[in-house]
């Protein structure tokens, strides 16, 4: 039998299902991946692609037990009984559940845990834990308690935990998700020099820009591998990038649609080819140009030099921060990791009381407001959707709110109903929340919220962890929302997001607020995009050296096409 | 947010040899535990306020202040009510109250409080990290002593979890603090369910992680964490065993017999 040593890793026909499943996870998988290869997996949420990591490092069969066909290779060597602790030193695995990996009192104990497993002497250990905390730029964390840490502090520290290892092959489960646009940057730059220097990687990404460094790509659907090839091949696909829940490059979108050759290496290339066919540049404004309608409605919520100075924490979580929010807003809370953003939402929310400084709701004090009358006017929605889920229906999830606030049965019975219909889990009312998947969560989770019909409805990162449909689900719920009249404020790192959705960001820098205005306004301000490592999408890019104010692909397509522009 | 329980100073208590840590904490573990009256209780309860000041350990006590009162006062009222008093002021059912009651509960007040005060003393002044390496030198295997220190690892998290369900039910209009004492505790037990449901999810999680990083391998280990034997350290441990067998000494009649 041929012994396959150029493969790190191998799957050959595997198949996988979890005890008790009712379906495989995996079905007749192929997977290989060379030494110093750069291997990105894709796929909608389902589409097995955590299962897949996992037996890379035995975790599967070893700790989740199930079904298992087909043959698992890892370092030439053809896996039956090998446990996760035979590969601990030689496979890193960084699994998605990134909090539930740390559990040392301080950053530097976290990094050297795995290395103290493994014997390493003290003086390299100290090396190798000062180089993994600067590779993720947590060089000065060291004494830092992990807790307070903020979340895409915490997943770059899970990420040097096991680069510190030195593994030979790395592993990351969606290593991005909770990171800010710098974090997710420095992140990419972390994997990219690993990339260079010979390092083994299998990367689980949603995100088509850490794809695009891979040497290949593999698509799963529904436990299936159904396109695997280099970045310029798979990702100008669009027809099956949208069949299996992967969001397009914009530009491989316009490529398809001005039935272009190739994909344009960047927004420049493309420029250049649309100008070649005829589109002239800065040409007048045109399009769905966005005027803000914050003049418009009465002032519903405002903050007024908000301060707050957490008791263990260096320095204050927010300083002097001004907000008025207006009915019928849909603004957008952007900032780095740690800039304040939940703090200020919290305190919109009247979670938490400012040190300094006063938010009222509607005129009133809103700590001064019964919970009661509170959840009425303003609506929170938490970052992980866990823990704001605890009834056993989904039904009587979203009837918590309406029957605490003590609304009589029939009228409880029409919000929920409402709420379910918005949401699209009319089909799940009966089922426990426990066994919807993390889209539908999130989903009732606004629903459960929804049920109050809030005036405000703060938001915060509702489309983190998603997949590209289960993102637009979200979205298609809160814009409904919106046209009804609700005040929205969403806090995300998601650059289409903001482009497509928001009218107004506040930009958070330092627990300062930087910028307050309309979106336009902020994609046209390089100094604070810098600052923020904000990357406008490039569609919008686009649009702007073109002279469109455009929010997203599809209405800089739609822009295009009623100039008739044609294709070259 | 911090939540765990650890105070990051250099005091000459955080300095300590971790055995030394060990060895001090049981030496007063086993004195609340043997003192037998009041006054033998006091002297110790006034050793632990000084040690607690000089590690730096005030903001835990003023933390758990409402705690470590509530269980003295309900262990004094509960052991007063239930002693069987030679000469009980009434009677009624189960209820013999009556001065030697009294003492006694005093007492006991005095040995379960000077016990959490002792505990939250070690904690505030160890790493988790410091314990487990103190016990894997007293000789317990590492896996042992890293599954001893998970619950002090686990807590700070069900804890924050904990924190997030109750602001979230908050925010849909859940009263807490409604109703008499009683509804409001009863007002709290939704807030498990996914506390619950979290901590299984994450048990099972770290497991894999711990695994991943190599927690099950065999061989030789490393602690990144030097300590170095000084001549403070023995000479805690000197005074720790010195203060044990006074007490034991103490409580069997020793100093007064």
């Amino acid at each position: 039998m041929r012994v396959p040593k150029q493969f790190v890793a191998e799957l050959r026909n595997v198949s996988f299902a979890y005890e008790g499943a009712r379906c495989w996870a995996l079905r007749e998988v192929e997977f290989q991946v060379g030494r110093g290869e750069m291997v990105v997996v894709m796929g909608a949420s389902g589409a097995g692609k955590s299962t897949l990591t996992k037996l890379l490092n035995r975790t599967i069969p070893g700790f989740q037990r199930g079904e298992l066909r087909g043959e698992v290779w890892l370092f030439g060597q053809k896996c039956e009984h090998e446990t996760v602790a035979d590969f601990a030193g030689r496979v890193g695995l960084v699994a998605q559940d990134f909090e539930a990996q740390l559990f040392s009192s301080a950053v530097e104990h976290e990094v050297a845990f795995g290395l103290e497993q493994f014997g390493v002497p003290w003086r390299e250990m100290v090396d190798r834990v000062r180089a993994a905390l600067a590779a993720v730029g947590l060089a000065g964390f060291e004494d830092r308690d992990p807790a307070t840490l903020s979340g895409g502090e915490k997943q770059r520290l899970a990420i040097a935990a096991v680069l510190a290892m030195e593994p030979e092959l790395l592993v990351l489960d969606e290593p991005t998700t909770d990171l800010d646009p710098a974090g997710k940057e420095e992140v990419l730059g972390v994997i990219n020099r690993l990339r260079t220097h010979g390092r083994t990687l299998v990367v689980v990404e949603h995100e088509t820009i850490a794809a695009e460094m891979a040497d290949r790509i593999v698509l799963l659907c529904q436990g299936r591998v159904v396109a695997a090839g280099t970045p310029a091949e798979v990702l100008r696909d669009v027809a099956l990038l949208e069949h299996v829940g992967v969001r397009p490059p914009d530009l491989a979108v316009l490529a398809r649609r001005m039935r272009w050759a190739a994909v344009p290496r960047d927004v420049e290339e493309a420029v250049s080819v649309l100008v070649r066919s005829g589109v002239p540049t800065r040409a007048a404004a045109a399009g769905a140009d966005r005027s803000p309608r914050s003049s418009v409605g009465e002032i519903v919520l405002a903050a007024r030099d908000v301060t707050v100075q957490y008791a263990d924490a260096p320095a204050p979580a927010l300083e002097q921060v001004n907000v008025e929010l207006r009915a019928g807003e849909f603004v957008a809370l952007l900032g780095q990791n740690g800039s304040g953003k939940t703090t200020l939402a919290k305190c919109l929310s009247g979670l938490l009381a400012p040190q300094a400084g006063t938010v009222h709701v509607k005129g009133q004090p809103i700590v001064d407001l019964p919970p009661q009358r509170r959840a009425t006017l303003v609506g929170y929605v938490f970052q992980n959707p866990d823990h704001q889920i605890f009834a056993d229906r989904v039904y009587d999830e979203i009837a918590f709110g309406p029957r605490q606030v003590g609304l009589p049965a029939p009228e409880v019975h029409e919000r929920v109903q409402e709420a379910l219909a918005a949401a699209a889990l009319i089909e799940r009312a009966d089922d426990d929340p426990f066994w919807l998947n993390k889209g539908e969560r999130q989903r009732l989770a606004v629903a459960s919220l929804l049920a109050l019909r809030p005036e405000v409805l703060l938001l915060d990162e509702p489309t983190t962890g998603l997949d590209a449909r289960e993102q637009r689900q979200v979205m298609d719920l809160v814009s409904a929302l919106h046209r009804t009249g609700m005040t929205v404020v969403m806090i995300t790192h998601t650059a289409w997001l903001v482009a497509e959705f928001a009218e107004r960001v506040l930009l958070l820098h330092r627990a300062r607020l930087v910028f307050d205005g309309p979106t336009t306004d902020l994609f046209a301000r390089d100094d604070l995009l810098e600052c923020a490592r904000f990357r406008v999408p490039p569609a919008v890019q686009l649009g702007r050296r073109l002279g469109f104010a455009v929010r997203g692909i599809q209405e800089l397509l739609d822009v295009l096409e009623s100039r008739g522009v044609e294709q070259p | 947010m911090k939540l765990t329980l650890y105070v990051a100073r250099t005091t000459a208590l955080h300095r300590l040899h971790p055995v030394a840590k060990v060895a001090g904490v049981l030496a007063l573990f086993v004195a609340a535990f043997v003192s037998q009256s009041p006054l033998q209780s006091a002297p110790l309860a006034v050793l632990i306020v000084a040690l607690l000041w000089a590690g730096s350990a005030w903001e835990n006590v003023r933390r758990f202040r409402w705690f470590l009162a509530l269980v003295f006062v309900m262990t004094s009222l509960v052991w007063t009510l239930f002693y069987n008093s030679a000469a009980p002021w009434f009677s009624w059912g189960p209820f013999h109250p009556g001065p030697d009651g009294v003492w006694f509960a005093f007492a006991m007040a005095f040995k379960v409080t000077t016990f959490f005060a002792a505990g939250l003393l070690f904690l505030s002044t160890t790493r988790i990290e410091e314990f487990a390496d103190a016990l894997r030198m007293l000789g317990v295997p590492a896996k042992l002593g890293f599954a001893m220190t998970l619950a002090f690892r686990l807590v700070p998290a069900f804890v924050d979890a904990a924190i997030s369900v109750v602001q979230a039910q908050r925010c849909r209009g859940f009263d807490f603090n409604q109703g008499r004492w009683w509804e409001r505790i009863g007002r709290y037990l939704p807030v498990i369910v996914p506390v619950f449901i979290g901590a299984l999810r994450r048990a099972d999680h770290m497991a894999m992680a711990l695994e991943a990083r190599g927690f099950q391998r065999h061989g030789r280990r490393t602690s990144y964490r030097v300590y170095a034997v000084r001549w403070a350290d023995a000479a805690a441990v000197a005074l720790a065993a010195a203060l044990a067998v006074a007490w034991v000494w103490w409580a069997r009649g020793g100093l007064l017999g």
